[in-house]
C-alpha cells in the first residue's frame, strides 16, 4: 500500500466522519427546534397563563365588616352605644425574597422575637415552607408602640412591613356576649362548605349570635386590586380594581340600658333574663350570665382561653334564653288554668280548699305539699294563681286531665322553637300519654297529670319560649316572632336598607273571662302574692312565680330553679306592653331570686322611660 | 496562492450570519437590560458592543496569521494559559460565586473561556501527530489528560458548566479525528451507565419510590460481586482474544468490561454527587417539585420561551424578562428572552441561523490544507455547537441547568473573543485551504 493511498484512504475515512457529524448536529438541531416548537405552539397557551399569573398581582382589599347599634340608634345623635365595630391593628409582614441570605432572615426575626412575643425559630421554619414572594404575616395585631418602635429602627428591622387590618372590637364586653357572639378564622371544613358561596379561606366568618346569623349581611364584598408586578413586586402601569362593598349596619332590638340592668341583676348568679315588647315580638334585652369576653376569644393566640372557657362547668358559652329547657314549674299555671277555662268551662270563682297539702286518691305516697306549708284556705282561681297554690291547681289538673294542658302547651309553642334569629336556639319540651308509652313503656299516670297542672315533671321550656307565651297572653291570643334586629342600614347609616315588620307567628282564641282571670291572677301576684316585693313600682305590674323542682332538689334546696314571668303595664288600654322573663339556675325560689332580678329590670325601664305615656 | 486571492477565499457568508446573530444577541441585551418600573437601560448592550468591536479586531488579525504556527506552538499556549487558568483559581477575587475572572478594574477576563480554545489547539495537535496511531486505546489516554488539567481546575473554580463542556468537545474530535468507534461507544457506555443508574436511582429515591434495586446498588458487596463476574469474563475473553485473534471475542470482552466498570462506577458516582449537583439534577429531573429554589429557573425560562408563542410578544416586551421573573436574561437564559419576544418565528430564525454557523464552520475542516486545520475546525466547531446544544438545551428544559453562555449571543467579553479568535482561526484555514 502507497503512502498516498493510505492518505487517501484516511482522507476519505475523515469526510465520512465529517458528514456524520454534521448529521449529529442536524438531529441535534431538530430536537432543539422540536421542543421549542412543543413549548411554544402546542403548550404555548398553557404557559401564557402561566406568565399572566406571574406578573399579575390580584390583591383581595377585604371589606369591612358592618358595625352593630342598640336600639335607641339615632343618625344625629352622637352618643349611639356601639356594641361592635372595627379598629385599626397593624399586621407585621415580610417577603423572604428580599433578603439576601437565610442568616440575614434570621437575625431580622431574632431581633423581633426581643421586643414582640414571637418564637422566631418557629417563625423562621414556617416562612421557609411558602413561596419567598409571598406577604408572610409575623404577627398579627401589634401595638401601635411596638410599631413605632420598629420604623425606628429599620436597621434591626429590614425588609419588616406593617399593613392595616380591621380588627372586630366589642364594646361591652360579657354585657352582649350571647347576642352578638363573635368572629373568628375560618377553619377548613367551614372552608369547604362555603366556598362555594364566594367565602375565602382568609376570611373570618361569625361563629357565634349575631354575628353568625347575619354574617352574609355584615361581611360586604371584597373588591380587589389587579396590577402589573416584577419579580420584586414593583407596581409596572397602572393598577385597576374594584372598590370592596362594606357591610351593612344592624339596629338591634336590644336596649344598651336595659342589657346593662339585666346583665347587672344577673351578676352573682347563673341565669338569663328575656325582655320583649308583646306586640311586636322585639327582644329589648337578652342576657345569660355567666358570659364570655369576645375580644379576648377572636385573636388566634387565645386558643387557651377558648377552652378554658368551654371546659368552664358553667358552660359560659351556652344562651341560657334559648338554649336550656328548665321545667316551668308554677309559671306553667297559667297554662292549665287557660286549659281549665277554655276547654273544662272552668269558672274561676270556683272555690277550692287548701289544707296545705295534696293527696291523690288512691295513691298512698303521694303526700304533695302546697307551696306554702301552711294552708291557703278557700280560695277560687285568682288567689290561687297570685298565691301559687299548688293544691288548687292539682285539683284543676286532676279534673279536666293531662289532653288539655298538654294541647294548649302545644298552642303555645312550648314545644317548638320561637325562631328569634340567633343560632342554635333549641325547643321546649311537652310530654304525651304516647311519648310516655314509647319511651318508660308505661301508661300515663294521675300523678303525672296533677305533676304537670304545676308545671313538674316531664315538661321543660326555654325561657324565651315562656316569654313568648307571655307576650300570647298579654296580646290576647296573638304572638309575635320574637326578633333582634330592627334595622338593617347602609355602611354610612344613612339609609335603612330594612326594617324589620312584626310576623305573626300564633293566634289563640282566648275568651276574655280567661284573659281576665289570668291577668288579674297575675296582678293578684303581685299586689298580694309571692311577687309583691315588685307593687312599689311605679308601674302596675302583673306577674308569676314559679321554683322548678329538679332532680337533686328534694335534698338540696338551692338545687331548685327560680323563675319570674311578668308583664307591665297591666292597663286595660292598648299601649305598648312589655314582657320580662327571669331565670335563676339553683335560685332557691322565684320569689327570693328571681324576682329581685326582675324588679332591677322594670326599674330600669322606668327609668330608661318605657312605661311614660 | 497569492496573498490578493486571501479574502476572496473567506467564507463571507459564515461572517455575515455571525455578525446578524450577534447583532440579535445585542439588541436582546438591550431589551433584558431595561427596567420597565424605573424606565432605565443598565447599558450592557453597550458593553457588548465593546466587546464585539474588540472581538472583530483580533478576528481580522487572527485571520492572518498563519494557524500552522498556532499548531506550532500549541503546547505553549496550552501550559500558559493553564498556568493562568491555576492562578486564577487560586488567587482571583470571588465574583458571582466562583474564582473565574481576573479583574482588571474596567472589565475582567475569564481565562477558562480561552481554556477551551487552547485545548482544542493542542488536542488538534497531538491528533495531527497521532493521526494513525489513533485507533490504539492506549492513544486516547494522553487526551484524557489534556482535557483533565482544565477539567479539575475549572471545577475548583466552582464553574461545573465550563468544566463539563470539555468532555463532549473531547469525544467529537476523536470521532472525527479517527479514533475507533468501539472505543468511544465503549467509553461513552460506561459513562452513559455509570450516570444514568446512580441519577435514576436518587430520582426514585427522591420521590420516594426507590425499591429493590435501590437497595442492590446501596449494597457494595453485591454490585461488587456483579462487577467481578463481568471482569472475569472480560479478562479471559481478552486472553483469548490475544492467542486466537478473532473477532468475536472483541464482542464478547468489550460489553463485559464496560458492564463491569459501569456496576463499579455507579455507586461510586453516586457517592459522589452529593449536595449541589445532586439537587440540580433532581432539580432538573422534577423541577415541580422545587419551585421555589432549584427548579425556578427552568421553570421560568419554559413559561417565558412557551408564553412567546408563535409571534412572540415584541421586543421590550416580554413579561417574563422585563419583570424579573426570568434569571439569567443576558448570560445563560438569554434564548429563553428571544423565545419570548420574537416567539417562535424568532427562535427557529435564530437556530436556523446557528446552525449555518455551526455547519459552515464544519466545512471549513474539509477545505484546511492540512490534518491540523482540518482538526482545529472542528475542535472550534465543537466549541460553537455544544454550547448552543447545552445552553439551549437547558433553557428548554432538556438538559440539566448549568452555567453556560450562548455563543455569540449571550453578553460576555471574553466567551465574545473566544468566539471571535476561534472565528479568526477558522478564516485563516479557509485562507490557506491546499489539497491534501
Amino acid at each position: 500500500m502507497s503512502f498516498t493511498s493510505i492518505t487517501a484512504k484516511l482522507n476519505e475515512e475523515f469526510r465520512k466522519r465529517v458528514f456524520i457529524f454534521i448529521g449529529i448536529m442536524i438531529l441535534c438541531f431538530l430536537v432543539l427546534a422540536i421542543q421549542v416548537f412543543r413549548l411554544q405552539i402546542v403548550f404555548g397557551n398553557e404557559y401564557k397563563l402561566k406568565a399572566k399569573l406571574n406578573m399579575e398581582d390580584y390583591v383581595p382589599i377585604i371589606s369591612s365588616r358592618g358595625e352593630m347599634y342598640d336600639r335607641n340608634f339615632s343618625l344625629a345623635s352622637e352618643d349611639n352605644k356601639v356594641i361592635a365595630s372595627n379598629r385599626p391593628s397593624f399586621n407585621l409582614t415580610l417577603v423572604r425574597a428580599k433578603y439576601e441570605d437565610d442568616a440575614e432572615l434570621e437575625k431580622c426575626l431574632f431581633n423581633l422575637s426581643q421586643i414582640i412575643d414571637i418564637n422566631y425559630s418557629s417563625v423562621f421554619n414556617d416562612i421557609k415552607t411558602k413561596n419567598k414572594w409571598e406577604h408572610y404575616v409575623v404577627m398579627e395585631d401589634v401595638p401601635f408602640e411596638k410599631i413605632v418602635n420598629i420604623a425606628s429602627h429599620q436597621h434591626l428591622y429590614p425588609h419588616i412591613k406593617w399593613e392595616d387590618v380591621p380588627v372586630r372590637v366589642y364594646n361591652y364586653s360579657e354585657m352582649f356576649s350571647h347576642v352578638v357572639g363573635y368572629i373568628g378564622s375560618i377553619n377548613k371544613d367551614e372552608y369547604n362548605d362555603l366556598k362555594d358561596k364566594g367565602y375565602k379561606y382568609y376570611h373570618k366568618l361569625g361563629k357565634y349570635g349575631l354575628e353568625k346569623q347575619y354574617d352574609t349581611l355584615l361581611r360586604g364584598i371584597d373588591g380587589n386590586v389587579r396590577r402589573i408586578v416584577d419579580v420584586k413586586n414593583r407596581t409596572e402601569g397602572e393598577e385597576v380594581g374594584k372598590d370592596p362593598v362594606a357591610g351593612n349596619n344592624l339596629v338591634l332590638t336590644i336596649d344598651y340600658n336595659i342589657q346593662k340592668a339585666a346583665h347587672e341583676a344577673l351578676q352573682g348568679y347563673v341565669g338569663t333574663v328575656v325582655v320583649m315588647k308583646a306586640s311586636t315580638g322585639e327582644i329589648v334585652s337578652l342576657a345569660s350570665n355567666p358570659g364570655f369576653n369576645p375580644n379576648v376569644i377572636i385573636g388566634k393566640e387565645n386558643e387557651n382561653i377558648f377552652l378554658e372557657l368551654q371546659n368552664n362547668k358553667d358552660k359560659p358559652f351556652l344562651n341560657r334564653a334559648i338554649q336550656t329547657r328548665y321545667p316551668p314549674a308554677s309559671t306553667f299555671k297559667l297554662v292549665t288554668a287557660i286549659a281549665a277555662l277554655e276547654e273544662a268551662k272552668w269558672n274561676p270563682n270556683i272555690l277550692n280548699y287548701c289544707p296545705g297539702y295534696y293527696t291523690l286518691k288512691g295513691y298512698i305516697d303521694t303526700l304533695k305539699q302546697c307551696y306554702k306549708s301552711t294552708a291557703h284556705g278557700t280560695i277560687n282561681m285568682f288567689q290561687a294563681i297570685g298565691e301559687s297554690c299548688n293544691v288548687y291547681f292539682y285539683n284543676v289538673g286532676y279534673k279536666i286531665g293531662p289532653t288539655p294542658i298538654m294541647k294548649y302547651a302545644e298552642y303555645f309553642g312550648l314545644n317548638e322553637k320561637t325562631g328569634v334569629d340567633l343560632p342554635g336556639e333549641v325547643t321546649g319540651f311537652v310530654p304525651s300519654q304516647k311519648w310516655k308509652r314509647r319511651v318508660f313503656g308505661q301508661s300515663w299516670y294521675d300523678g303525672d297529670t296533677v305533676n304537670l297542672a304545676i308545671g313538674q315533671g316531664f315538661i321543660a321550656v326555654t325561657p324565651i319560649e315562656m316569654a313568648s307565651f307571655l307576650t300570647g297572653i298579654v296580646n290576647n291570643g296573638v304572638i309575635y316572632k320574637p326578633y333582634l334586629i330592627k334595622e338593617i342600614r347602609s355602611q354610612d347609616n344613612v339609609q335603612i336598607l330594612q326594617e324589620h315588620k312584626r310576623e305573626k307567628i300564633k293566634e289563640i282564641p282566648l275568651s276574655s273571662v280567661t284573659l281576665d282571670t289570668v291577668k288579674t291572677g297575675m296582678r293578684l301576684s303581685v299586689t298580694s302574692g309571692t311577687s309583691a316585693r315588685l307593687n312599689y313600682l311605679k308601674v302596675p305590674i302583673a306577674g308569676k312565680t314559679g321554683t322548678a323542682q329538679t332532680r337533686s332538689a328534694r335534698k338540696d334546696e338551692s338545687a331548685q330553679h327560680a323563675w319570674f314571668i311578668g308583664f307591665a303595664p297591666f292597663t286595660e288600654i292598648e299601649n305598648d306592653k312589655y314582657v320580662v322573663a327571669v331565670l335563676i339556675e339553683r335560685g332557691v325560689a322565684g320569689a327570693a331570686t328571681a324576682v329581685p332580678v326582675a324588679e332591677k329590670v322594670f326599674q330600669s325601664m322606668i327609668t330608661a322611660g318605657y312605661f311614660n305615656e | 496562492m497569492n496573498k490578493n486571492s486571501n479574502m476572496t477565499k473567506f467564507d463571507i457568508k459564515l461572517l455575515i450570519v455571525i455578525i446578524i446573530v450577534i447583532s440579535f444577541g445585542i439588541l436582546t441585551i438591550y431589551s433584558a437590560g431595561f427596567d420597565p418600573v424605573d424606565k432605565l437601560n443598565n447599558g450592557m448592550y453597550k458593553r457588548q458592543i465593546m466587546w464585539f468591536v474588540i472581538g472583530f479586531f483580533l478576528m481580522i488579525g487572527i485571520s492572518f496569521l498563519d494557524y500552522k504556527v498556532i499548531g506550532a506552538f500549541a503546547p505553549h499556549i496550552y501550559l500558559i494559559n493553564l498556568f493562568i487558568l491555576i492562578l486564577t483559581t487560586f488567587f482571583a477575587p470571588i465574583i458571582r460565586g466562583s474564582r473565574a475572572w481576573i479583574d482588571f478594574g474596567l472589565f475582567s477576563i475569564q481565562p477558562s473561556e480561552f481554556m477551551k480554545l487552547s485545548t482544542v489547539i493542542l488536542l488538534a495537535k497531538y491528533i495531527e501527530l497521532r493521526d494513525r496511531d489513533l485507533h490504539n486505546f492506549r492513544e486516547l489516554f494522553i487526551p484524557a489528560i489534556i482535557i483533565l488539567f482544565p477539567i479539575l481546575f475549572i471545577i475548583l473554580q466552582s464553574d461545573f458548566g465550563t468544566a463539563m463542556i470539555f468532555i463532549p468537545i473531547l469525544f467529537a474530535l476523536l470521532f472525527v479525528g479517527g479514533a475507533d468507534i468501539s472505543h468511544i461507544v465503549s467509553i461513552l457506555s460506561i459513562a452513559f451507565f455509570s450516570l444514568t443508574v446512580p441519577l435514576t436511582l436518587l430520582y426514585f429515591e427522591d420521590i420516594g419510590t426507590a425499591g429493590l434495586v435501590s437497595d442492590f446498588f446501596n449494597q457494595g458487596m453485591a454490585v461488587f460481586a456483579v462487577a467481578g463476574f463481568f471482569l472475569f469474563i472480560a479478562v479471559t475473553f481478552y486472553m483469548l482474544h490475544l492467542f486466537f485473534v478473532n473477532k468475536v471475542f472483541r464482542y464478547i470482552y468489550m460489553p463485559s468490561f464496560v458492564f463491569s466498570l459501569s456496576f463499579i462506577f455507579s455507586p461510586v458516582v453516586k457517592r459522589l454527587l452529593q449536595g449541589y449537583q445532586k439537587n440540580r439534577i433532581l432539580a432538573f429531573l422534577n423541577p415541580d417539585k422545587y419551585p421555589h429554589d432549584l427548579g425556578y429557573n427552568v421553570i421560568q425560562s419554559k413559561i417565558a420561551i412557551g408564553s412567546g408563542g408563535f409571534f412572540g410578544k415584541g421586543i421590550l416586551k416580554g413579561t417574563q424578562t422585563q419583570l424579573g421573573f426570568l434569571p439569567e436574561t443576558t448570560s445563560d437564559f438569554i434564548f429563553s428572552v428571544i423565545c419570548e419576544e420574537w416567539g417562535f418565528i424568532g427562535a427557529f430564525l435564530l437556530l436556523i441561523l446557528l446552525f449555518v454557523i455551526v455547519y459552515r464552520s464544519m466545512k471549513t475542516a474539509l477545505v484546511a490544507g492540512d490534518k491540523f486545520g482540518s482538526l482545529l475546525a472542528t475542535g472550534i466547531t465543537c466549541i460553537y455547537f455544544f454550547h448552543i446544544l447545552i445552553n439551549v438545551g437547558i433553557t428548554i428544559g432538556i438538559i440539566p441547568v448549568t452555567g453556560i453562555p450562548l455563543v455569540f449571543v449571550s453578553y460576555g467579553g471574553s466567551n465574545m473573543m473566544m468566539s471571535m479568535i476561534g472565528l479568526g482561526f477558522l478564516l485563516s484555514i479557509q485562507s490557506k485551504k491546499s489539497t491534501f
